[in-house]
C-alpha cells in the first residue's frame, strides 16, 4: 500500500454547515466486513478503568447521600440509612435556594463574560498586523498555561490587603479608603475578584479556539455583507456568528461545567475559610462533609449539584445527540 | 500484513497495565512492615507531627533513644501540614492503615475522641513522667467522659509583644497594669504616631478569636456552659457582652488592622513597622525577627507583657493553644507507640523543646525553664491562667463553621450590634454543640 | 487612508491592553520571585527586582524533597497522560467509527461524568484505593487521575477522529488494507494533533492536582509538586517570595509544553471542535 500517496492528500476542512449535514447515509465499501463486538473490544479498556476507579466511588457518593454518616460512621465503617432525609433537609434549607441562587448567577457571569470577551479578543487578533498577533497570542497562551493554583496565588497578591498592587493603584488614582482595603469584606467585591481570576484563566482558551474557528469563516461572503451595505454588527451575526455557532456551543457548554464547579480559586482566595457568604454548591459540600464532618448531607448536595448541571447543559446534549445519530 | 485489531487492543491494554505496575514498583513504598500483623517480624512505627512543631533535632533524639529499646523496629515521622489537615486526617483514620501516633492540635481532640479514632490511655497514665502536673487545659483537652485519650505534648500562650521605643516616644514607662491602662496607653500611642495611616497601637485582626476569648473570660463570660447533659451558648450573656465592648472601643480607637483578616499575617506586618503592640504567641518572635519576611533590626526593641486583667494587677485569663498526641485506637503497635509517645511527652525531650523549641512544655513541674528569660517567661506565667474551649466533641464543628470569627468580624465591622451578633452566634453554638451526629 | 490608519492605532491599542492584562500577572510573579524580603512587602511597589535576589528560589528548591518531588510529579504525569492517551484513543476510535448499541448513552455518560465535582469522591476513592492497599503509591494515584482525565480525553478524541474523512479510511481498504491498518496508517497521523491537544489537556489537569495527591499520598518521600507549592502557607503566614518563586518553577513545563504543541493544539481543536 502506497502510504505517501495518503499523505501528500491535506485533510479537507469544510465549512461547519457542510459537515453538520455530512451523517446522511452513505454507501459502505463492500470490502468492510461487519465485527459488531469491535467497538465493545475497544472501549473495553477505558471503560474497565473508568468502572473499576471511577464507578465505585459514584456509587458511594450516592449511597452516602441516602445515609447519616459522620465521624464515627467513618471510622466504624458503616453508617445508617435514612432515606431521603438529606435531601429533605437540603430543599427544605432556606440557604440551599440562596446557593443555589448564587451558583447560578456566578457560573452564568463567568460564562457569559469568558465567552463575549473571548470573542472579542477573537475578533480583535483577527484585525491585527502578524507581529503584534503573535505577540498577543503569545500573552494569551502564557496565561492559559499558567497551573490554577499559581494563577491564584497571583491574584491573591495582587489583591492583599496591605501590599496589593491594586490597591497601591487605586490609592494613587485617587480613590478613597483603598489605602488597606480587603477586597472580600462585601461578597460582591469578593466575588468580583473570583470573577476576575476564573475569566483571566478562561478567557485565553475561548479566544484562541474561536480565532482559530474564524478562519473558516469563508472571507467571500463577509466582504460581500460588507459591500451591501451591512454594518459591522450585522456581518457579525449574519454570518460570522453562524458559522461560529457550533464551537461556542462547545465552548460555552465546557465553561458553563467548569464554572458551575469552581472550588480552588474562592478556597485558595478566602485562606481555606470562606464564610457563608461565599458558599457555591461545591463549597457547601466540601465544607459539610470535611468541615463539620456530615458525609451523608455533603453527598447529598454533591448529587443535586450534579442533577443541576445536567439540567443546565441538556440543552446541548440533545443537540449533540442528534449530530451524533442513533 | 497488520496485527489484528483485537490482539491490539490487548497488546494496548497489556501494555497500560505493565506501566501502571511499573508505576507501583517505583512508587512501592518500603513501610509494608506495618502491615502484617505477626508480632515477631520487625515493624514500622508512623508518627504524624504537624510541621514547626517539634524541632528536627529534637525529633531525631526521640528517635533515637526509641531505638534503643526497640533496636529491630523503625520509626517513620512525617510532617503534616496544617492546611485541610482534618481531610487527611478523616481518610487515614477510616482507612486501615492509619498512622499510629498522630499529633493532634488541641480543639481537635474531641471530636477524634468520640469517633472512637482514639486508644483510650488512662490504664497507662501512670507510666507517663510528670503525669500529674500536666498543664490543666491541655489534660482538659485529653479527657473525654473521664477517660484519657491522648497525652498533653506542648503549648502556645499568648501576651502582647510591643516595641519599647515607640513607648518610650509616647511616654509609656512601664507595661500596662489593667486593660484600662492598656487603653490609655493605646490612646497615647495613636496621637504619637496616629498620622502615619497605617499606624495601628493595638493591631487587632477581625478574625482573630483567640486573642478575644480573654476579654470574655475577664469579665465573666463562657463561650459555652453545660446545663444538664446539654451545652448553650454563653456569648450574649451581659459579662461576654461587656467583655466585647471592651474590646471593640479598643479595636475602633487604635487598630487599623484588616477588620475581615486573620492573624496569620500579623508578624509580617508588625515587621514593617507601623505598628506598636500585638497579641502573639511566643514563638512569633521569631517571624517578626526572619531575616528573609521580617526585619531582624528588631530584635533589640521587642519586649513582651501579659494581656493584663481589668482588675489591676492581675492577667487576663488566656486561651492555651497546643497539640497533643494520640495514638490511633486501629493501630497494631500500641506498645511501640506508647514508648514514643511517653518520650516526647517526658522530662528530657519536654526540657528540649522548652529550651530549643521555645514552646512552652506540657507541665507545670517544667515552667521555670525560661526563667532567666525575660521574654519567654511572660509567656510561661499567662499559661498558668488559662483556659480551654468547650470540651465538646462538635466544638471542631464550631470551629469549623467559623462561628466565633463571623461574630467578630460583624460586630468590628458594625454589621450587626454586640447583642445581636452574640445572640446569633450563641444559637449557633448551641444547635452545632448539640448535634446529636 | 486616515480612517484605516485609526483604526489600525486602535485595534493595537486594544492589542496592548489585552497584553497587559494577560502578561503583567505573570511578571509580576516571576520578579516577586527574584526580589528580596523587604522589597516584596513594601508599601510602595517596586516594579523591578533590582537589586535582586536568588534566595527565594533557593528557599523554594531547598525544601525537603524537592528533587524527589519533581520526579514523583514527572512520573505520575508522563505515565498517566501516555496511558490516557492510549485507552481514550481506542475508546474514541470506536466512539468515532462505529454503531453500536449504547453509543448515545456513552456520549452521555462521559459529559455526565465530568459534572461529578472531584471533591465529593475524594472519601470513597481513598477508601476504595486503601482495600486495595494503593494509598501511598504513585500507581494509585495515577489510576485515579486516569478515571479523570479519561472522559474528557474521549470525548475530544472522538470530535477529531470524526472530523477525519471516512473516505480516506475507505480508499485505503477498497486498495486492499484492513480496518485496523487503515487506523493505522490513515487515521494516526491525521489524527496526531488531536492526540497532542488530549495530551496537553491531560498533562495539565495531572500537574496541577493537590487535593487527591494530598489526601492519597503520605510518605514524604512520595509527594508532588502540586503539594510542595501549597507549602508556602502555613500557619505562620504565607512566604510570599517562595511562593512566587516555587509558582514560577511550577509554571514553566507547563508552559513550555505549551509553547511548544501550542499551534497543533489549536488546529486540532478547532477541526474536532466544529463536530462537536
Amino acid at each position: 500500500m502506497s502510504s505517501t500517496r495518503v499523505r501528500k492528500t491535506a485533510p479537507v476542512v469544510r465549512p461547519a454547515t457542510q459537515l453538520a449535514g455530512r451523517t446522511a447515509a452513505r454507501p459502505r465499501p463492500r470490502s468492510r466486513r461487519l465485527r459488531p463486538l469491535v467497538p465493545y473490544a475497544l472501549l473495553a479498556p477505558a471503560l474497565l478503568v473508568l468502572a473499576g476507579v471511577l464507578g465505585f466511588p459514584l456509587y458511594r457518593l450516592v449511597s452516602l447521600s441516602f445515609q447519616q454518616y459522620g465521624l464515627k460512621e467513618l471510622f466504624a465503617g458503616k453508617g445508617t440509612f435514612i432515606g431521603l432525609r438529606n435531601y429533605r433537609d437540603i430543599l427544605s434549607d432556606g440557604f440551599f435556594w440562596t446557593v443555589v441562587a448564587r451558583t447560578v448567577v456566578f457560573a452564568a457571569v463567568c460564562v457569559g463574560l469568558t465567552m463575549a470577551l473571548g470573542t472579542l479578543v477573537a475578533l480583535l487578533l483577527r484585525n491585527l498586523g502578524r507581529p503584534m498577533r503573535v505577540l498577543v497570542t503569545a500573552g494569551l497562551v502564557a496565561a492559559w498555561a499558567m497551573p490554577t493554583l499559581t494563577a491564584v496565588s497571583i491574584w491573591q497578591w495582587l489583591f492583599d490587603f496591605e501590599f496589593g498592587l491594586v490597591n497601591w493603584l487605586l490609592t494613587r488614582l485617587g480613590v478613597d479608603g483603598y489605602t488597606q482595603h480587603n477586597w472580600f469584606d462585601q461578597p460582591l467585591q469578593g466575588f468580583a475578584v473570583i470573577v476576575v481570576v476564573v475569566v483571566w484563566a478562561a478567557l485565553p482558551f475561548v479566544a484562541i479556539t474561536l480565532h482559530a474557528g474564524l478562519t473558516q469563516v469563508p472571507a467571500e461572503l463577509e466582504e460581500a455583507a460588507r459591500v451591501d451595505g451591512a454594518g459591522a454588527v450585522q456581518v457579525f451575526r449574519h454570518i460570522t456568528f453562524p458559522v461560529l455557532k457550533p464551537i461556542f456551543l462547545i465552548l460555552a457548554t465546557l465553561s458553563t461545567i467548569w464554572d458551575f464547579k469552581v472550588f480552588t480559586q474562592i478556597w485558595v482566595l478566602l485562606n481555606q475559610r470562606p464564610s457563608r457568604e461565599y458558599f457555591l454548591l461545591g463549597i457547601w459540600s466540601y465544607s459539610e462533609s470535611f468541615g463539620v464532618t456530615r458525609y451523608g448531607k455533603g453527598a447529598a448536595i454533591a448529587v443535586v449539584m450534579v442533577l443541576l448541571l445536567m439540567l443546565l447543559v441538556s440543552f446541548y446534549v440533545r443537540q449533540m445527540l442528534k449530530a451524533v445519530g442513533p | 500484513m497488520s496485527i489484528p485489531r483485537r490482539r491490539r487492543a490487548l497488546a494496548i491494554l497489556a501494555l497500560a497495565l505493565a506501566l501502571t505496575l511499573g508505576a507501583a514498583a517505583c512508587g512501592g513504598s518500603s513501610g509494608d512492615g506495618d502491615k502484617s500483623t505477626a508480632q515477631s517480624g520487625p515493624r514500622t512505627l508512623t508518627i504524624w507531627l504537624m510541621t514547626g512543631s517539634a524541632p528536627p533535632a529534637v525529633v531525631d533524639a526521640v528517635n533515637a533513644e526509641w531505638k534503643k529499646a526497640h533496636p529491630n523496629d523503625t520509626v517513620k515521622v512525617e510532617l503534616q501540614q496544617w492546611n485541610n489537615v482534618t481531610t487527611k486526617l478523616d481518610a487515614a483514620i477510616a482507612g486501615s492503615n492509619p498512622p499510629d501516633v498522630v499529633e493532634l492540635g488541641n480543639t481537635l481532640v474531641s471530636k477524634y475522641a468520640a469517633a472512637g479514632a482514639l486508644q483510650d490511655l488512662t490504664a497507662s497514665r501512670g507510666q507517663f513522667e510528670n503525669n500529674q502536673a500536666w498543664l490543666q487545659s491541655l489534660t482538659e483537652s485529653c479527657t473525654m467522659d473521664g477517660k484519657l485519650v491522648c497525652a498533653p505534648y506542648l503549648a502556645g500562650s499568648r501576651a502582647v509583644i510591643y516595641r519599647k521605643s515607640m513607648f518610650a516616644k509616647a511616654g509609656i514607662s512601664k507595661a500596662p497594669a489593667s486593660i484600662q491602662e492598656l487603653r490609655a496607653d493605646a490612646q497615647k500611642l495613636m496621637s504619637s504616631f496616629g498620622s502615619d495611616k497605617r499606624f495601628s497601637a493595638f493591631y487587632f485582626p477581625g478574625k482573630y478569636w483567640y486573642a478575644a476569648l480573654p476579654f470574655v473570660w475577664d469579665h465573666g463570660g463562657e463561650i459555652a456552659v453545660q446545663d444538664g447533659g446539654k451545652w448553650r451558648g454563653a456569648l450574649d450573656s451581659a459579662e461576654a457582652q461587656a467583655g466585647l465592648a471592651e474590646l471593640k472601643a479598643l479595636v475602633d480607637c487604635c487598630s487599623r488592622a484588616d477588620k475581615q483578616g486573620d492573624e496569620l499575617k500579623q508578624d509580617q506586618a508588625f515587621a514593617q513597622g507601623h505598628i506598636a503592640m500585638i497579641v502573639a504567641n511566643g514563638w512569633e518572635k521569631g517571624v517578626i525577627l526572619d531575616k528573609k519576611e521580617g526585619n531582624p533590626k528588631l530584635e533589640k526593641d521587642l519586649a513582651a507583657f501579659p494581656l493584663p486583667s481589668r482588675t489591676s494587677g492581675q492577667t487576663a485569663p488566656v486561651f492555651l493553644g497546643g497539640s497533643d498526641l494520640g495514638i490511633a485506637a486501629k493501630s497494631k503497635n500500641q506498645d511501640l507507640a506508647l514508648d514514643w509517645v511517653k518520650l516526647l511527652a517526658g522530662t528530657n525531650f519536654q526540657t528540649q523543646m522548652a529550651t530549643v523549641g521555645g514552646v512552652i512544655p506540657n507541665t507545670t513541674t517544667l515552667l521555670d525553664l525560661h526563667a532567666d528569660d525575660p521574654y519567654l517567661s511572660v509567656f510561661d506565667a499567662t499559661a498558668k491562667n488559662s483556659r480551654f474551649t468547650p470540651t465538646s466533641p462538635n466544638w471542631a464543628n464550631v470551629e469549623a463553621a467559623n462561628v466565633l470569627p463571623d461574630m467578630l468580624v460583624s460586630i468590628f465591622t458594625g454589621r450587626a450590634s454586640i447583642p445581636d451578633a452574640t445572640k446569633q452566634a450563641s444559637n449557633q453554638i448551641t444547635d452545632v454543640l448539640n448535634t446529636g451526629s | 487612508m486616515t480612517r484605516k490608519r485609526l483604526a489600525r492605532a486602535g485595534y493595537n491599542a486594544a492589542a496592548v491592553l489585552v497584553l497587559l492584562v494577560t502578561v503583567f500577572p505573570i511578571y509580576w510573579m516571576v520578579a516577586t520571585g527574584f526580589k528580596r524580603g523587604p522589597d516584596i512587602l513594601s508599601f510602595e511597589p517596586k516594579w523591578l527586582p533590582i537589586p535582586g535576589t536568588l534566595e527565594n528560589y533557593r528557599t523554594a528548591i531547598g525544601k525537603p524533597n524537592f528533587v524527589q518531588d519533581v520526579a514523583n510529579s514527572v512520573v505520575v504525569v508522563v505515565v498517566t497522560v501516555l496511558v490516557s492517551l492510549a485507552l481514550a484513543f481506542l475508546a474514541a476510535l470506536a466512539a468515532a467509527r462505529f454503531r453500536f448499541r449504547g453509543r448515545a448513552a456513552l456520549i452521555v455518560m462521559l459529559i455526565v461524568v465530568q459534572m461529578v465535582p472531584l471533591e465529593a469522591l475524594i472519601i470513597p476513592i481513598y477508601l476504595m484505593l486503601d482495600h486495595a492497599g494503593q494509598t501511598d503509591r504513585l500507581a494509585g494515584i495515577i489510576v485515579t487521575y486516569l478515571t479523570f482525565v479519561l472522559p474528557f480525553s474521549i470525548w475530544t478524541l472522538r470530535g477529531f477522529i470524526v472530523n477525519i474523512p471516512e473516505e480516506l479510511e475507505e480508499a485505503a481498504m477498497v486498495d486492499g488494507c484492513t480496518r485496523a491498518g487503515a487506523f493505522r496508517r490513515i487515521l494516526f497521523p491525521l489524527v496526531a494533533p488531536g492526540l497532542v491537544a488530549t495530551a496537553v489537556f491531560a498533562f495539565i489537569q495531572v500537574w496541577n492536582d493537590y487535593l487527591i495527591a494530598y489526601v492519597l499520598l503520605r510518605s514524604p518521600e512520595k509527594q508532588t509538586l502540586g503539594i510542595w507549592l501549597a507549602s508556602f502557607t502555613t500557619n505562620h503566614g504565607t512566604q510570599w517570595g517562595g511562593v512566587m518563586a516555587g509558582s514560577t518553577l511550577f509554571a514553566i513545563p507547563a508552559v513550555v509544553f505549551f509553547l511548544l504543541v501550542q499551534r497543533r493544539v489549536v488546529t486540532g481543536l478547532t477541526a474536532g471542535a466544529v463536530k462537536g
